[in-house]
């Protein structure tokens, strides 16, 4: 135990030093942040243009709140994808990671872990600024924090778990690594109902879209800190429902991503892919 | 013996001036290098999908976005064209900004100054050849506002649209050339940079929202970023009223026509400039892995 925590820190400093030392501190703090709150911004433009359309001000504050959550799938699932193409592509350490004693799924681990920190860093600031500058605002007192905070454990889990998947398909298939990153990464922004409540997608989607805990954790996520969710067909579940259903899920995502993983890894070594580059 | 002065013609053709062997070797070179970029995109079916289908995704989740606030129709055309038009965008900086640092990650850099045309005429059969196929991969975001949003467009002259999709292009694609310039200083910054160079244009772009829902600060960054100006005069030809443009379709297009000359002096002096840089400071073949 005490070794694989050792591991995991060395892990998370490499992933610290790989990901940050183009730019000082600072600049790496406003990159970081840049992305998700420029997207917050758009969405803030959509509403300046179109909100006086809109049913209530709770519809924009439950898409803001998915919008700045989105930032943790975006920096792991889809951070912990780039990790493979960068290693084998960019630096050809892959290799090394691989034979070192902490072993390949330990270092992604660890890397993850700084992903998670940063990704945290970005939501923390995009709430903040639609708060102060957009008046996306909530009770704090109705917060529900019990089960918002089983909501964001689990949520880190699945995200986690999704991103272990990614990475393993990363090492299986090399020339369409990049296609997977970019491809999940619009696919879950749609697919989830990131920005707009599922009922609009059509129903084979919307049964799609609730198997995937993402779904269910943008919805939790509003409905424990704004007091209702986006998604009238999820609205109509309970809390508990809700809840079970995000931790079956992501149970699920879990045994799938580390099974997967572990499947992929193996099979892309059996085919001598580990460190095949594409030099693209 | 010849008394003309050295370099005046080519050898072996006499009487040529040098102007017009110099125009014929940098067409030549524009073409080749179009060529390549079209047909290398050809030949890695997954870029096909990177760019037609990807941009096109985070479109449709903003045309629901528009659908749950109960927006008129005509904005979810305006983010349908934005959408559209996204893709030239992410193809200027992946395209053309960092193609120079990934032809330095390659090895291959030294091979475009060795070359005996002007980096200019390589950098100009880039622009030409991802504007070429871009436009073929824009069918798909086509498609999908016509025949799954059901986006209606006004009655538009063709030459009126082609005139301004044309001036768009050229503001677009010489901001591109200057940042490939620019890049050529750069090592993994550049990555960065075109990942930080996407949302937050988007926004200063309006690309899903009229972007005179900004105010000033749209103004602001219409004069410092062609796409938001190029993005609201398309919609404005297509659109009509419904486009709720920035500024008059005259302005706009002026406004492009100078964006356009403005970017081609400035990545000519940039590409000079920071070639010679890079070869002092030595990081003109420097692999950034």
């Amino acid at each position: 135990m005490r070794t694989a925590l050792t591991q995991l820190r060395s892990a998370a400093w490499l992933g610290w030093q790989i990901d940050t030392n183009w730019a000082d501190p600072f600049l790496f703090i406003i990159y970081a942040i840049l992305r998700p709150l420029a997207t917050g911004l758009i969405l803030a433009g959509v509403w300046w243009a179109a909100g006086a359309h809109a049913p209530s001000r709770q519809v924009f504050a439950a898409v803001f709140l998915g919008n700045a959550f989105h930032n943790f799938v975006t920096w792991i699932v889809i951070g912990m994808g780039w990790t493979i193409v960068e290693e084998r592509e960019d630096y050809e350490t892959l290799k090394f990671l691989f034979t070192s004693p902490m072993g390949l799924y330990r270092a992604l681990a660890g890397r993850a872990l700084v992903k998670v920190v940063i990704a945290a860093l970005g939501v923390v600031v995009v709430l903040a600024v639609g708060w102060f500058l957009l008046h996306v605002t909530w009770d704090w007192r109705a917060v529900r924090w019990p089960q918002l905070s089983l909501t964001l454990l689990l949520g880190t889990i699945a995200a986690l778990s999704a991103g272990s998947l990614v990475a393993g398909f990363g090492l299986m298939l090399p020339r369409a690594a990049i296609l997977i990153n970019d491809g999940l990464a619009v696919a879950l922004y749609l697919l989830c109902g990131v920005i707009f409540p599922i009922d609009l997608l059509p129903r084979a989607l919307q049964d799609v879209a609730l198997a995937l805990p993402f779904t269910l954790w943008y919805e939790a996520l509003r409905r424990f800190i704004l007091g209702a969710g986006a998604s009238a067909r999820i609205g109509a579940w309970s809390d508990g429902a809700l809840l079970g259903a995000l931790t079956l899920s992501t149970l699920v995502f879990a045994a799938i991503g580390r099974a997967g993983y572990v499947a992929l890894e193996t099979r892309a070594r059996q085919l001598g892919r580990l460190d095949q580059t594409t030099t693209f | 013996m010849s008394t003309a002065p050295v370099g005046a013609t080519l050898p072996g053709v006499a009487g040529e001036p040098r102007w017009r062997r110099d125009l014929a070797l940098n067409l030549r070179a524009t073409v080749a290098r179009a060529y390549v970029r079209v047909i290398g995109s050809l030949r890695e079916p997954t870029w096909v999908m990177l760019d037609a289908v990807f941009p096109n995704v985070g479109m449709c989740a903003f045309v629901l976005l528009y659908r749950a606030l109960g927006a008129p129709r005509e904005f979810e055309a305006v983010a349908v064209l934005g959408g559209i038009l996204s893709t030239y965008w992410l193809n200027v900086l992946w395209g053309m900004g960092a193609q120079l640092f990934w032809e330095k990650q390659q090895g291959q850099l030294q091979l475009y100054f060795v070359a005996p045309c002007s980096r200019m005429a390589i950098l100009t059969g880039m622009a030409i050849g991802g504007a070429l196929m871009t436009t073929v991969r824009s069918i798909v975001g086509i498609a999908l506002g016509l025949w799954v949003f059901h986006i209606h467009v006004a009655p538009v002259g063709l030459a009126e649209l082609l005139g301004i999709f044309a001036l768009t292009m050229i503001a677009l694609y010489t901001v591109g050339m200057t940042l490939a310039s620019l890049f050529l200083f750069f090592g993994r910054e550049a990555w960065h940079l075109c990942n930080a160079c996407t949302e937050p244009v988007y926004f200063l772009s309006g690309m899903y929202f009229p972007i005179r829902a900004l105010g000033a600060l749209g103004v602001a960054a219409a004069a410092l970023i062609p796409l938001g100006l190029g993005v609201d005069a398309m919609r404005q030809a297509l659109l009509g009223p419904g486009a709720h443009a920035l500024l008059p379709l005259r302005l706009e297009v002026a406004a492009l026509a100078a964006f356009g000359l403005l970017f081609f002096a400035l990545a000519r002096v940039a590409l000079e400039r920071l070639e010679t840089l890079s070869k002092r400071e030595g990081k003109l073949t420097q692999r950034s892995g």
